[in-house]
C-alpha cells in the first residue's frame, strides 16, 4: 500500500513531507529521552531489514495469496523506533525496487508511520487487560488489534488522500463509490494482518519475550 | 520482489552527470522532480519526458538499466491508472456494448503515467550516477539527523543478508515439503508465522552482536570528526544545477501560465 511517484498533486506531496518532518522531529525527540538512545540502533535497523524482506513472503488465503504490511508488528516490537525504521524501509523501498516514490515518501511515510506508533500504543494496552487473563491472552489480544488497526489506519489515510485529490473534472460519485468498495475489501485483509501479528506475538512470547517488553 | 543489488544501482561511467557533484546534484534532481508533480497540464508532459530523456542520454546509463528497474514499479502504476479511461468522463470515444474508452478518463491516465515515467526516470538517473553511500552523506550534510544515516546504513548493509538468509529458510521449508506436501491453510500459516517469527529472532540476535561489535569500536561515544577527502568543484557543477533548476522553473511557471489562460 504505497502511493507511487506521479499520482498525487504536489502540494499534497509537500504537505506530506511537512507532517513527516514534524513527526520525526518529535519522535527523534522521545528517543532521545531514553536512558541510551544508540543502544536500540541496531536492533531496529536489523529488524527494519527483516520486515522489508518478511513483507515479501506469500500468505494463503485460498483461492489467492496476500503480501502482508506489518506495519502494526514493527509498531509493537520497536515502539518510537518504528517511525524511523518504517521510514527507511519506504525509502530503500523507494530506491532498490521502485515500489513507492521519493516525491511521495513524506505521504508513505505519514501513512505508514502514524498508525505503525498508534499500533505501539494499542498492544500496550495488554498491560490494562484485566490481571486474572492469563499473559497470552491479553498480549495475543493486544497483538490482534495492532495489527489490525495498523493495516485499518494507513487503508483509510491511503483512501482518503485519493478521495480529496480525486481531480475536480472526474465523476466524484462513481469514483467514491468504488473507493467505499476498497475500503470495504480491506476489512478481512485488517482479520487477517491482526491475527497473523497475533500468532506471531504469541510466538515471540514462547521464544524471547524480551522482545515484547522493550521499553522501547 | 525484485531487489536491486549495490552494482546494479549505480553504474559507474565518466558522463557529466556522475562528475556532478552529489549534494547539488540530488537537490537539482529533487527540485526537477517536485515540478514535475506539480504538472496538470497534458500537453506539459511530453515536455517533461523530453528533458528526462535528455538528461538519461547525457548519463550515459545504458537502456538495459531502465529496462531491468522499470518493469516492476510500471506494472503497479498501470493497474491503477488502467481503469481510469474506462470509468471517468463524460466524453465517449469508442463504445462497444457497456466497454466504453472516455476521453477524460484517457487524459487523466495519460498525465499520471507521463508524470510517475518522468519522476520514477529522474529517481533512476540520480542514484545510476551517484553511488548510494554517497547520497548519503550528501543528506548528513544537510542536516539529516545521525540517527536516521545510521539506520539507513545499517539496514543497507544487512538487508541483501536478511534476505538471502531467507530464501535459504525458505528453501530448507520446501526441502521439508512445505509447498509440495498437501497442507491445510491453518498448517501453512503455522510454517510461516515458524519462518517469519525465526527470521525476526535471528536479525535480532545478530543486531545484538553488532551492536556490541560497535560499542567496542566506540560508537556512541563523543569523537573527533573524521576529516573528510575535499573533492574538487567540477565546471560542470554550476552549469548543470543552473541548468536543471531553471527547467524545473520554467516547467513550474509554463503549468501556471497554461492554466490561467
Amino acid at each position: 500500500m504505497h502511493i507511487p511517484d506521479g499520482v498525487l498533486p504536489a502540494q499534497v506531496c509537500v504537505a506530506g513531507y511537512a507532517v513527516t518532518g514534524g513527526v520525526t522531529w518529535y519522535v527523534l525527540r522521545q528517543i532521545q529521552r531514553l536512558p541510551d538512545p544508540s543502544a536500540a540502533v541496531p536492533k531496529a535497523s536489523l529488524l527494519a531489514a527483516a520486515f522489508f524482506v518478511g513483507s515479501s513472503i506469500n500468505i494463503p488465503v485460498p483461492p489467492v495469496s496476500v503480501h502482508l504490511v506489518l506495519n502494526g508488528l514493527l509498531g509493537v516490537l520497536l515502539g518510537w523506533y518504528a517511525w524511523p525504521a518504517i521510514l527507511i524501509g519506504l525509502f530503500l523501498q523507494a530506491i532498490l525496487i521502485g515500489h513507492g516514490g521519493l516525491t511521495t515518501l513524506g505521504v508513505d511515510g505519514a501513512m505508514m508511520g502514524l498508525p505503525a506508533l498508534v499500533a505501539h500504543q494499542v498492544f500496550q494496552l495488554w498491560r490494562r487487560l484485566p490481571r486474572s487473563l492469563p499473559q497470552p491472552w491479553s498480549m495475543g489480544i493486544a497483538g490482534f488489534l495492532a495489527g489490525a488497526v495498523g493495516l485499518g489506519l494507513a487503508a483509510l489515510i491511503f483512501f482518503g488522500l485519493i478521495i480529496f485529490t480525486i481531480p475536480a473534472e472526474f465523476d466524484l460519485s462513481t469514483e467514491r463509490q468504488a473507493l467505499t468498495l476498497l475500503v470495504i475489501a480491506h476489512i478481512p485483509l485488517m482479520l487477517l494482518e491482526g491475527t497473523f501479528t497475533l500468532l506471531l506475538v504469541l510466538f515471540l512470547l514462547r521464544v524471547k519475550p524480551e522482545l515484547l517488553k522493550g521499553e522501547t | 520482489m525484485a531487489l536491486a543489488h549495490h552494482g546494479e544501482l549505480y553504474i559507474p561511467r565518466d558522463s557529466p552527470l556522475h562528475r556532478w557533484a552529489v549534494g547539488p546534484k540530488l537537490f537539482s534532481l529533487l527540485t526537477w522532480m517536485f515540478a514535475v508533480a506539480i504538472v496538470r497540464q497534458l500537453v506539459l508532459v511530453p515536455v517533461a519526458l523530453a528533458i528526462v530523456a535528455l538528461l538519461y542520454g547525457l548519463s550515459q546509463l545504458p537502456l538495459s538499466y531502465l529496462r531491468r528497474r522499470l518493469p516492476y514499479p510500471g506494472l503497479f502504476i498501470v493497474a491503477m491508472v488502467a481503469v481510469l479511461p474506462l470509468t471517468s468522463g463524460d466524453t465517449i470515444l469508442w463504445q462497444w456494448d457497456w466497454l466504453a474508452l472516455r476521453l477524460e478518463g484517457l487524459q487523466a491516465a495519460a498525465l499520471v503515467l507521463g508524470r510517475f515515467l518522468a519522476i520514477l526516470i529522474t529517481g533512476f538517473i540520480l542514484l545510476g550516477t551517484a553511488p548510494f553511500l554517497d547520497i548519503l552523506k550528501a543528506l548528513r550534510s544537510w542536516g539529516m539527523p545521525p540517527l536516521l544515516t545510521d539506520m539507513a546504513l545499517l539496514t543497507y548493509r544487512y538487508l541483501y543478508d536478511i534476505a538471502a538468509q531467507l530464501a535459504t529458510m525458505q528453501q530448507a521449508m520446501g526441502l521439508r515439503g512445505y509447498g509440495y506436501r498437501r497442507q491445510t491453510t491453518r498448517q501453512r500459516w503455522r510454517w510461516l508465522v515458524a519462518l517469519l517469527g525465526s527470521l525476526l529472532l535471528r536479525s535480532y540476535g545478530r543486531s545484538q552482536r553488532v551492536y556490541n561489535a560497535m560499542r567496542l569500536r566506540g560508537y556512541g561515544q563523543l569523537s573527533e570528526p573524521v576529516p573528510t577527502r575535499e573533492r574538487r568543484s567540477d565546471p560542470v557543477d554550476p552549469i548543470a544545477t543552473a541548468l536543471t533548476l531553471t527547467a524545473a522553473a520554467a516547467l513550474v511557471i509554463a503549468e501556471i501560465w497554461i492554466s490561467h489562460l
